[in-house]
């Protein structure tokens, strides 16, 4: 039984796993920070799966317990030079995009978001990922009213960084 | 704002540049040890409920018991000390119950909140101690000045060297700096292992908390 619920859980981790690492990536400077928050939510994930019980999607619930353990339970490291390589790895512009422009706007955008505060990341994060305010509210455990007042507070302290 | 937009429709086309674990990689990695402040937390407030529940064994053993009687602080002793240990069962009953309700599948407010709720009740419980600590000093104090092998010495010898009044307000000076100070002390270490352990957490837990208000 325990068997066949380790196989079931890292089956369904192992095709999702993109979720918990653009939480890592979101949260942390460098490649082994990357990989010691990914290991943290997989081992709260792990804990806390046999109460998952089918209610919701898995990966719904994936992106609970992964933000979660990476805005409260996780200690930032305290590596926090930014290896260039690691950076360009992960922020990869497609090279197929050839408008200049929109490159380096996009370039500036990963920037300004990675200055944001863990709470601001989160709104966002979900905001990337498509999620709705319903969604992101429940998540955080805020009013859907708030929510919205915290994102656009969001969008304009981005428009600060970008245009100072 | 357009530039968002922009980010969202890059950001979903990202993922063929995310890194890919193994099934392998991913099983390995369910059996290591969690490093997260929770699991921290836990063991220093093991290590508190150990450290007070020592202290009061090391006060508390035949021999004192049998110092306490001569000092006619017998009956107040005992009674703190079994209020000691009521309470302490109380702490750990509640330290336990709130533990086991710190769910990552929460909402994120919930359960930084219950979080904060268990060292709340670590805290309560040293400055518990401490209280209790403070009143064994002081009927300690006042035991061994009144009833002590060289009470009568000390107290004659404040007699002769002015007046016993201020030999007491001396001593009651003394005894409250030397609380006042230990109590510095321990808020001190408290304010600095939490202060680095959850720092972080609480600085969100209040944006999220503000934002309700």
């Amino acid at each position: 039984m325990n068997k066949k619920l380790e196989h079931q859980f890292v089956t369904e981790l192992e095709n999702n796993q993109n979720i918990v690492h653009k939480v890592c990536t979101l949260y942390t400077n460098d490649r082994d920070s990357h990989n010691d928050l990914f290991q943290e939510i997989t081992i709260q994930l792990w804990k806390a799966y046999p109460k998952f019980r089918g209610e919701s999607k898995f990966s719904t619930w994936m992106y609970r317990v992964a933000l979660n353990t990476a805005i409260t339970l996780y200690r930032k490291s305290k590596r926090t030079i930014q290896t260039q390589d690691y950076e360009s790895v992960v922020f990869k512009i497609k090279a197929d995009t050839y408008d200049e422009t929109e490159e380096q706007q996009l370039k500036l955008l990963y920037g300004a978001v990675k200055q944001l505060g863990d709470i601001e990341k989160a709104l966002i994060f979900l905001y990337l990922e498509d999620k709705n305010y319903t969604e992101i509210a429940e998540t955080l455990g805020i009013t859907e009213v708030n929510a919205r007042v915290k994102m656009n507070r969001i969008k304009n302290k981005l428009r600060t960084i970008l245009n100072p | 704002m357009d530039e968002l937009e922009l980010l969202k429709k890059d950001w979903q086309k990202k993922e063929e540049h995310l890194p890919k674990l193994s099934y392998e990689d991913i099983y390995k990695m369910i059996w290591k040890k969690s490093s997260s402040i929770v699991k921290w937390m836990f063991y220093i407030s093991i290590i508190e409920f150990i450290f007070w529940a020592a202290i009061n064994l090391v006060f508390t053993d035949a021999e004192s018991w049998e110092f306490f009687k001569t000092l006619h602080v017998y009956e107040v002793t005992l009674t703190l000390t079994l209020i000691n240990y009521a309470v302490l069962l109380y702490f750990i009953f509640k330290f336990y119950s709130n533990y086991r309700k710190i769910s990552f599948t929460d909402s994120s407010k919930k359960l930084m909140k219950t979080i904060l709720s268990v060292k709340k009740t670590v805290t309560q419980y040293v400055w518990f101690n401490i209280a209790v600590f403070t009143v064994s000093l002081i009927t300690g104090l006042y035991g061994s000045l009144r009833y002590g092998p060289d009470s009568e010495k000390i107290l004659d010898a404040a007699e002769q060297a002015g007046n016993q009044t201020i030999f007491w307000i001396l001593t009651i000076g003394a005894t409250l700096v030397i609380v006042v100070l230990l109590l510095l002390l321990v808020w001190l270490f408290y304010k600095l292992l939490y202060g680095i352990l959850l720092k972080r957490l609480k600085k969100n837990y209040e944006e999220l908390r503000q934002l309700e208000i």
